[in-house]
């Protein structure tokens, strides 16, 4: 019995123009965007590969380590291969980072700084899609699934039978997930016989993965929507109540709560700006600058000048303690301001992620960001690494700069494989899970109470 | 066989929408229920369903009461409702072999589905044709031959002939004169006085939930049932 009810739902759902449309316009969407992540990063790697090579030979070029220290180091951030996939906040936060001794590194240069035009249309990814229109899709499959039966009469005919209402209910919700199923799945796999066709584009096993975990979201979060319309269905008399009830929930989930929530933590959790922070910075570097000052006219004083070796060898020594002192004071108070600023940042930013989180289409988003390193997470990764390696090029290149103290005469050119590089690791696939799992969980808790709902409606649903 | 046994119905709102109804339909009988919107025809009906619970009394179908054991009830009913709509991007065949499958026959082959299509008057190249494609009297053909290849002892109909034009009106009262002669028990709630006196064996009149008159064909063949009809429903009594 459950049988045929699942055949006749595919079937129905496969015969209609819904379904044809559908299909056409995700197999549209889902390719093009395939194709553009594709050349975004393709582009994304070549330019990659020109600002490692263009910063070797700056470094090559310079021919004192003063003048290294000067340039500072330049880090550019590895563009994501599943960043074809889902775009993430790679267009929007900076890729280039400059690494010296005197200031804080950030991240800079962002595609959407070198062009913002794409700031203006955004990404087309998998994750837009499903998140838009997928899940516009899954309602307009749902929104008439049980009222639309009532209104034309067939449920009544269908229960008129020995059918229990549970396996009515059922087979109607595995056979429209099935049948909505078709324009994500072959699309999808189209895309990723397409992805593997490009000569740049090298997927690992860890990758993979990855791609299943992601494809398992998407699976959930059209389940969400699904069992929503499902449940809007089973609980309305009319089917035009429950598509505009059902659209309704929709705008407020994909738009009102993503958005609310980020606007509503700003009022919770304030913090300052960048500016303000800076202003911080700059007016401390102001006073240690007259520290130095200070410090130097003392030793001076103290200690006239005098050309023995003794007294080179004196203050090389002195300079080499007093520029360590400063640069820790500076870098003690950076750090602690920094400290306090990211903490209050922190803060809002877990709130409003907390607070979306009660929408589907945020926690799609999460969990699909944090599987394809393209979130807000790799890329705090990527900054704490970088801020991780400031200290360590800071007291290599001081340390090259006192050796040549006094010296005199040309300092020596440097040796680049000296100097320390930064490591960093991308996150692990088990850490990306870990920091996606409170979203699947928010999912399939949304999918089992639906359901449930929707159980429990259809088994009183007045079918009259 | 069909029972009503003080069949009662009172709605949350406080309706008393059906109020100790009493009446039976025997094999090879067709019972017309007569009455006005909202006389309580369709809610008799929804009670030999169990698409909703009586409030006292019993329907029974072949002695088995529908809201004890609702599956085994309606196994042995089968339905056909006012306006059938059935799947519009399904063909005649699919929609038959889906309801069939449902009423228990997993057996049947595409000519089995043919052979009731053609029983119930419907045009060979009608059997594959859309359901969009049909036009209302076609469709009631076709929801007849779903009732029919149930192959169901009791057969229940709800205002069958509405909106239909004469000539597929006729049509369909002989396909029921055809399922009485096979035995089947026929209760069927219409307000078409004119075709419930050509079959009926039996005629009741409903009003207020409640059966105000029943009468026997030959009683109501030598009556005028129109005039009857009306006196009730104005609240002169016969």
């Amino acid at each position: 019995m459950l049988r045929t009810i699942i055949n006749k739902e595919i079937l129905e759902n496969i015969t209609s123009p819904k379904f044809v449309f559908t299909f056409l316009l995700c197999t549209i969407l889902i390719l093009l965007a395939v194709y553009a992540g594709v050349g975004n990063y393709r582009s994304e790697l070549k330019e990659y590969h020109s600002a490692l090579a263009l910063n070797e030979k700056n470094l090559e070029s310079q021919t004192s380590w003063g003048l290294i220290a000067g340039m500072g180091m330049k880090i550019t951030k590895p563009p994501q291969v599943l960043g074809c996939m889902i775009s993430g906040i790679q267009d929007a936060v900076g890729r280039n980072a400059t690494v010296n001794i005197a200031f804080d590194p950030s991240l800079v240069d962002s595609r959407y700084d070198s062009n913002p035009v794409f700031a203006i249309f955004g990404p087309l990814d998998l994750a837009l899609i499903v998140k838009i229109v997928l899940s516009l899709f899954a309602i307009l499959f749902t929104y008439d699934a049980i009222v639309g039966e009532k209104e034309r009469g067939t449920l009544k005919l269908s229960l008129a039978n020995r059918v229990p209402r549970d396996q009515v209910i059922l087979g109607k919700a595995i056979g429209s997930f099935v049948s909505l199923l078709v324009p994500l799945v072959i699309p999808f796999l189209i895309g990723l016989i397409m992805l593997n066709l490009f000569p740049d584009v090298h997927l690992s096993g860890d990758d993979w993965a990855r791609i299943g975990l992601i494809f398992l979201f998407f699976l959930l979060y059209l389940f969400v929507f699904f069992t929503l319309g499902l449940f809007v269905s089973a609980r309305t008399n009319r089917s035009s109540s429950s598509l505009f009830i059902l659209l309704f929930v929709w705008v407020v989930f994909i738009f009102v709560v993503p958005k609310g929530a980020v606007v509503l933590s700003k009022y919770m959790r304030p913090v300052p700006s960048v500016h303000e922070i800076n202003s911080e910075k700059d007016a401390y570097l102001q006073q240690i600058q007259n520290e130095a000052i200070e410090g130097r006219r003392t030793f001076f004083q103290e200690n006239p000048q005098e050309d023995t070796p003794e007294w080179r060898q004196k203050a090389q020594e002195w300079g080499a303690a007093f520029q360590q002192e400063l640069t820790a004071k500076i870098d003690a108070k950076n750090a602690e301001l920094e400290e306090a600023y990211q903490a209050k940042r922190r803060a809002q930013q877990l709130l409003a992620l907390n607070l979306s989180r009660i929408s589907p289409s945020s926690a799609l988003t999460f969990g699909t960001q944090s599987l394809s390193k393209t979130g807000i997470q790799e890329h705090e990764r990527f900054l704490n690494a970088i801020k991780s390696y400031k200290p360590i090029f800071t007291k290599f290149i001081n340390g090259k700069l006192t050796e040549n103290i006094g010296t005199g005469g040309q300092p020596p050119k440097p040796d680049l494989d000296e100097l320390p590089r930064m490591d960093f690791k991308p996150m692990s696939l088990n850490d990306s899970f870990m920091l996606a799992l409170p979203d699947l969980v928010v999912m399939a808790l949304m999918i089992i109470v639906l359901f449930a709902g929707t159980f429990v409606s259809f088994l009183r649903y007045d079918i009259r | 066989m069909l029972e009503a046994k003080d069949l009662t119905k009172r709605y949350e709102d406080g309706l008393l929408a059906l109020d100790h109804v009493n009446f039976e339909v025997r094999e090879g009988e067709i019972y017309c229920m007569l009455g006005a919107n909202g006389a309580g025809k369709t809610t008799t009906i929804n009670l030999f369903f169990n698409f909703i619970d009586p409030t006292e009394g019993q329907a029974l179908v072949n002695g088995i009461d529908a809201s004890k054991d609702p599956l085994e009830a309606k196994g042995n009913i089968a339905f056909v409702s006012e306006n059938v709509m059935l799947y519009h991007n399904f063909t005649a065949r699919q929609n038959i072999d889906y309801f069939a499958k449902l009423g228990g026959k997993t057996d049947l082959q595409k000519d089995d589905y043919y052979a009731v299509m053609r029983k119930v008057g419907l045009q060979d190249k009608a059997f594959e044709a859309k359901l969009k494609t049909f036009s209302k009297g076609m469709r009631q053909k076709l929801g007849i031959a779903i009732a029919i290849i149930k192959d169901a002892p009791n057969i229940i109909l709800d205002e069958p002939t509405s909106g239909l034009d004469p000539k597929a009106a006729a049509e369909f009262m002989d396909i029921l004169t055809e399922l009485k002669k096979q035995g089947k028990a026929i209760l069927m709630s219409t307000h078409d006085i004119f075709r419930a006196k050509t079959i009926a064996d039996r005629v009741a009149i409903m009003k207020e939930g409640r059966i105000v008159m029943e009468r026997t064909r030959e009683e109501f063949l030598k009556d005028d049932l129109e005039k009857i009809y009306l006196n009730y429903m104005q609240g002169i009594a016969a």
